[in-house]
């Protein structure tokens, strides 16, 4: 061979070298990238918000003072309200105004002027004019394609007019909700703060077509304490106050009277509310007092179901360091936005209590409207300059509270630990706890474990030390193919074959584990009589199983024979009903029996190899050593052979915990997936594997659902991958000691 | 000997043999349940396709049902009471296909020779009697009208072949349009024109070809056959609608093990019918086959270097159990964790990725961004690894290190020995892990369920247009079927039969290649031993 010939093997070896180094190294690359991509998806989940103003601020329109603004969905349109009764509708990228609109005819008349705005649902205002009359006006805007170019339509639609009624001086605070048809109830407030009017307006059809207004006028009188703040719920329904001296009161809105429902003192230590709101969906209201509190508090049946609600304190957010003066309305999940007497405008959510945004202008805000999703909010502020704010807050519903502690959710008793990723409507409180989820994975793997463990364990036992290497030649194997039952098989065995009869014979089942400690018994017995003849030794040692077998068999049969027997006899018939009456359990057909034995029966290979081969790896000069020190085998086994291998047989209940915990197809096919927070054998429950698969298909790319199923993808890999490398160490000091590979 | 001195035999308790007999329970148990699950799936799989007993019950409320019986159950609440499962067919008229009955309320049964059991393209299965067929001469007229429209029918499938290869075209020239007018050339250029030229000489193609299908379709319907059921009520059945039909009474064996095959036949051959639950399985085998085959292409050369490295090159050190650690890890994940790793990871990391540099034409219209059979393998590819690893390690490591001294010592550079001594030599220890890596790939469902599997892919990974194997396409696989028909299928009791039969076919693919695995592994462990240097 030349040189040549010699140089380029060379060059071979060294270049085949570092490939299969690299290729080599590269498997940790492969579990790191894993990790750190499944980490880099839902760390968003805990970003931190943050606004940043779109244009500088620029100068409202001029001219008579501005009592609210607005802005579409896109924050391409906004407008002001003017005191003359004009919308005045700008483009807020560069501050020019388009269009000048009156909100209603009344508007243009001359000496008309508004006394009062207050603001309802989303881009809906109620505006007071100085003749006592009222108008419920809102602001639609639509995407027009029609030039070729989007361009953002508007209109001012009149909702409801509320003729001047005598019984109402001008002026004062009131609230206006449009009802159907038309019809409207508003809401006023005494300047006194002792009484309240109410007018209510319903539009009525009768059988000919003709349309009706009737008009009731109403009086509430305050019981006691002047009222500082007050609010109505969106269906003109609920009229909630806070008083000066702390007290919360809740009226009922009839067609011609109103109903007191309760009167609880909020706050002791003298505290006056100064502002009332109710976080979109109209359940928790939102409380403000003078020294910068925020609260929200909800009615709930606190002595269980049917007992009479009464307002409690829910969630406790951060302070402003001035008293709070609005809650404007947000329609976008539970956010809550506050704004102080020093103008200083805040964005918090309910839910997770988190303290999202502050927000300020250069000078104290007035003005501020939030738009539709909540991605966007306009300001005016003092000086007259209008600000206009990218907010950036998304996953606000998620703190590390959400995820594992108990969270007092909406139209809830107490707080509770609840997962419930979606629900019927927009306004539905999101529920994340992680809790339920870790507690059915925990759960299914319990009881997996309690029906696999002593079974792999003794098998393994006896495959290794007992029987002969030829029965042992073929257990082995067997049991390796056993692993490799694909897991939807077993998975659909269980749930479609297994629970439907279980279901109808589990008197017979619980019957088995009494009858086969007997069946055993009785075995033995039989065997101590007859262990010294021909037939028994020719069995031998090596072979016990064999005549287990039929044993076996046989005594699972009698149980279910005699299963209906004894259900008639101490069940009544139906054990289900019974458990039902007396201990107050309700059986589900796919439950935690069904998981323990199909979960089980995917563990029990993998325990069962693992501890044969650290069994059988203990050096044999030990069990030699032992046997010939007068040892039985049994004594052997557990005194010289067992302790030798305990780290081996433990690292693999450790891997049987790992595959338990992470299994999929076997827990969603066969537990019913019902994420609840319940230790009953009887009951399922939702793991956090077959959580992601429920969900995953149903989560937007890039949502708080979506994160978070990676978030516990997380902890599932961060769960098995400590198991695991624990196992591999203790494996490795095994290996180390008996020096075999 | 007495038996009393050995009942009172002081070693029996003491010397610990009762534990040694519990031990050996728990591995009868543990037989017990593997042998059981395959009796179980052989026993309701096996027998799916064979024609059942058609039996006449007549009830004491003088209705008349003709009807399988499935199942039997004898104990209802604690209280003693027979109920039998009938399969009644039918559904067109009965609308259930499944009716319980009380056994004390048949007042007789019998089982008539002339019931017929008709497979159908709709409705599932009718259970009747034959009225009247075009042809005279009863079944045997039937049979002969039947096997005459199905030739013809034949042929106007055949059609229905050429309509979609023109669609197929369509969509081509659909999508060259899409990128032509992405690149802004001119609406009136000749690269435009002509393709808009040729979409409308396949438009007129396509309707005059769907026509004619729907003419001869047309007139191929109006060949019917009159059929009553047990209850007397007539059914018009058009003799395309037949997929088959049999007395399965008068039946003989012979008969019946060809009905069977046929079904068989039509298991592995034919497309899915009925929402997945009749028909065959082509689609879902071949799915499982081209994603076993495509992650085996990544799979297998990642842990067989790895493998290599780490028995061959590596030096013991803290490397080297990072790598062990790491590769145990890849084995301990959950397999669920792998497929949303795959889905963050391949189809909205590089999918996406890809979409955005060469089908920008195509967006918001995903093809590479979605679930695919490329991402679903990959996916799988990384879960299959460490089973390479571990095999090709222990073959390796079952080498005696005299061979790599041998070897070396003549003067070959460690490249060349491993090349030409060590892979040859592990090469079935390396064909284990790639069977069980297969196996355990073919069974895997968790993962393909977010990556890729869908319940009835439109096209298959593998047909004859350029460029053949598309692996930017969903596909069906077999596990995943088994969860989709057995717990997503609105009529879950029609859909057993095939659930078990899925199943069967699924355990024996899996049973067959790792139990062939482990048989191969055995003997080369002993080859090894034994010969030992």
């Amino acid at each position: 061979m030349t040189p040549r010939v010699f140089q380029r093997n060379r060059r071979w070896d060294r270049l085949a070298r570092w490939l299969i180094s690299v290729g080599g190294v590269g498997v940790i690359g492969c579990v790191a990238v894993m990790l750190l991509l499944i980490v880099w998806m839902a760390l968003p989940l805990f970003g931190k918000p943050h606004a940043t103003e779109v244009v500088p601020a620029f100068t409202a329109p001029a001219g008579t003072p501005i009592l609210a603004v607005g802005l579409d969905d896109n924050a391409e349109v906004g407008f002001t309200l003017g005191g003359d009764g004009f919308f005045q509708f700008l483009e807020l990228r560069t501050g020019a105004v388009t269009a000048r609109v009156p909100a209603s005819p009344r508007a243009g008349k001359p000496g008309v002027k508004l006394t009062g705005v207050s603001a309802g649902r989303h881009l809906e205002y109620a505006l007071a004019w100085d003749d006592g009359s009222w108008s419920l006006v809102r602001i639609a805007f639509r995407s027009s394609f029609e030039t070729g170019r989007r361009q953002i339509l508007h209109q001012v639609e009149i909702l409801a007019e509320m003729p001047a009624a005598v019984t109402m001086p001008a002026g004062g605070a009131g609230q206006m909700r449009a009802g159907e048809k038309g019809g409207a109830v508003l809401v006023w407030l005494d300047p006194s703060g002792a009484t309240f009017q109410v007018r209510r307006s319903v539009v009525k059809t009768d059988l000919l077509g003709n349309e009706e207004t009737a008009m009731a006028t109403y009086e509430i009188p305050v019981p006691a304490g002047s009222v500082t703040a007050f609010t109505v719920d969106l269906a003109g329904s609920t009229l909630y106050a806070g008083t000066a001296d702390a007290r919360l009161l809740r009226w009922n809105l009839g067609d011609d009277r109103a109903e007191l429902l309760e009167q609880v003192r909020a706050f002791e230590d003298g505290r006056r509310i100064t502002a009332l709101g109710l976080v979109f969906g109209d359940v928790s209201l939102a409380v403000g007092d003078d020294r910068g509190g925020v609260s929200t508090w909800m009615p709930v049946a606190l002595y269980g179901e049917g007992s009479s609600r009464r307002m409690e304190l829910i969630h406790t957010l951060a302070a402003h360091a001035s008293p709070v003066v609005e809650f404007p309305f947000v329609q976008s999940g539970k956010q809550l936005l506050s704004r102080s007497a020093a103008g200083l405008v805040r964005l918090d959510h309910m839910t997770s209590e988190r303290k999202l945004l502050t927000l300020q202008g250069s000078q104290s805000l007035d003005a501020i409207n939030i738009s539709n999703r909540g991605d966007h909010l306009l300001a005016l502020d003092r000086n007259g300059l209008l600000h206009l704010w990218d907010l950036d807050a998304p996953h606000a519903e998620i703190s590390w509270k959400v995820l594992f502690g108990k969270v007092w959710y909406e139209n809830y008793d107490r707080p509770a630990l609840v997962w419930q990723s979606s629900a019927a409507n927009d306004d539905a409180e999101p529920k994340f706890s992680f809790v339920p989820l870790i507690f059915g994975s925990l759960k299914a793997t319990f009881y997996a474990l309690f029906f696999a463990v002593p079974l792999a364990l003794m098998g393994a036992i006896y495959t290794s030390q007992f029987t002969t290497p030829e029965v042992r030649g073929v257990v082995k194997p067997a049991v390796e193919i056993m692993a490799a039952v694909p897991s939807v098989v077993i998975g659909f065995l269980a749930a479609l074959w297994l629970a439907p009869r279980v279901e109808t014979a589990i008197t017979g089942v619980f019957l088995f584990a009494l009858i086969l400690p007997v069946a055993f018994l009785l075995t033995l017995a039989l065997w101590m009589a007859i262990r010294n003849t021909r037939l028994a030794k020719r069995v031998g040692r090596g072979f016990e199983f064999l005549p287990l077998i039929p044993v076996l068999i046989l005594a699972g049969a009698a149980a279910l024979a005699l299963g209906p027997a004894v259900e008639k006899l101490l069940f009544a018939g139906d054990f289900k009903l019974w458990l039902f009456h007396t201990a107050g359990l309700r059986y589900d057909q796919r439950n935690s029996l069904i998981i323990a034995f199909a979960l089980g029966f995917a563990v029990v290979p993998v325990i069962f190899t693992m501890a044969e081969d650290a069994l059988s790896n203990v050096p044999n000069n030990l069990k030699a050593a032992s046997l010939a020190l007068g040892a039985s085998r049994w004594q052997t086994v557990w005194r010289v052979i067992l302790p030798s291998a305990s780290p081996g047989v433990f690292a693999a209940v450790i891997i049987g915990f790992g595959r338990a915990v992470g299994e999929t197809m076997i827990v969603l096919m066969a537990t019913g997936n019902t994420p609840i927070l319940d230790a009953s054998p009887f009951n399922g429950m939702r793991t956090l594997s077959a959580n992601i698969a429920v969900e995953i298909p149903e989560a937007p790319a890039g949502g708080t659902l979506f994160r978070l199923l990676f978030l516990s993808a997380v902890l599932l890999f961060l769960l098995t991958s400590v198991l695991n490398t624990a196992a591999e160490l203790i494996r490795h000091r095994l290996r180390k000691k008996y020096g075999q590979f | 000997m007495k038996p009393s001195t050995n009942i009172k035999s002081p070693g029996f308790w003491r010397l610990g043999e009762p534990f040694v007999w519990l031990t050996g329970a728990a591995m009868a148990l543990v037989l017990i349940l593997a042998g059981g699950m395959l009796v179980v799936v052989a026993g309701n799989g096996l027998g799916v396709f064979w024609p059942a007993r058609l039996e006449q019950f007549e009830m004491k409320d003088k209705t008349v049902l003709l009807g399988a019986v499935t199942q039997r159950s004898a104990v209802r609440n604690g209280v003693a009471h027979s109920r039998l499962q009938v399969k009644v067919g039918n559904r067109d008229l009965s609308g259930a296909d499944f009716r319980w009955i009380d056994a004390d309320a048949v007042a007789r049964t019998s089982a008539p020779p002339d019931a017929l059991l008709v497979e159908r393209r709709e409705f599932g299965d009718f259970h009747g009697f034959l009225v009247r067929s075009a042809t005279a001469g009863g079944v045997d007229g039937l049979r002969a009208d039947w096997l005459r429209v199905r030739a013809e029918f034949a042929g106007v499938a055949e059609l229905g072949k050429a309509v979609s290869k023109i669609n197929d075209r369509m969509e081509g020239i659909r999508r060259d349009l899409l990128r032509l007018r992405y690149r802004n050339a001119p609406e009136s250029g000749s690269a435009i024109r002509g393709c808009l030229a040729r979409q409308a000489e396949l438009k007129v193609e396509f309707d005059r070809l769907v026509a004619g299908q729907t003419r001869s379709l047309e007139g191929l319907r109006r060949h019917t056959a009159t059929f009553r059921d047990a209850a007397g009520r007539e059914k018009e059945i058009p003799l395309t609608d037949i997929v088959r039909f049999c007395q399965p009474n008068i039946l003989g064996v012979g008969g019946k093990a060809g009905w069977y095959l046929e079904k068989v036949w039509e298991l592995f051959f034919a497309e899915p019918r009925e929402a997945n639950t009749e028909g065959g399985l082509f689609p879902a085998i071949m799915g499982t086959v081209m994603m076993v085959f495509l992650m085996s292409l990544f799979s297998f050369p990642l842990g067989v270097v790895t493998a290599v490295y780490l028995r061959e090159y590596a030096r013991d050190g803290w490397l080297v159990r990072v790598v062990r650690i790491a590769v145990n890890n890849l084995a301990g994940i959950p397999s669920i964790v792998y497929g949303i790793f795959g889905l963050g990871f391949f189809i909205y990391g590089v999918g996406s990725g890809l979409d955005r540099l060469f089908f920008p034409e195509r967006l918001p219209t995903p093809t590479f961004g979605t679930g695919g059979i490329l991402w679903a393998s990959l996916t799988l590819a990384l879960l299959t690894v460490p089973v390479v690893i571990v095999a090709t390690e222990e073959a390796l490591g079952a080498i005696p290190a005299g061979v790599r001294h041998a070897s070396l010592a003549l003067g070959a550079t460690k490249l060349q020995t491993l090349l030409r001594v060590l892979l040859p030599m592990a090469s079935p220890g390396i064909m284990t892990g790639f069977i069980l890596a297969m196996a355990r790939a073919a069974g895997e469902v968790a993962p393909l369920m977010i990556t890729g599997v869908v319940k009835l892919a439109p096209a298959m990974p593998l047909d004859g247009n350029f460029p053949f194997f598309h692996v930017d396409r969903k596909f069906m696989h077999l596990g995943f079927h088994i969860y989709d028909i057995g717990f997503q299928s609105p009529n879950v009791e029609a859909a057993k039969p095939m659930v078990y039969v899925t199943t069967l076919l699924l355990l024996f693919i899996v049973l067959l290649m790792s139990s062939s695995a482990i048989l191969l592994r055995n003997r080369m462990k002993k080859r090894y031993t034994l010969g030992s240097f």
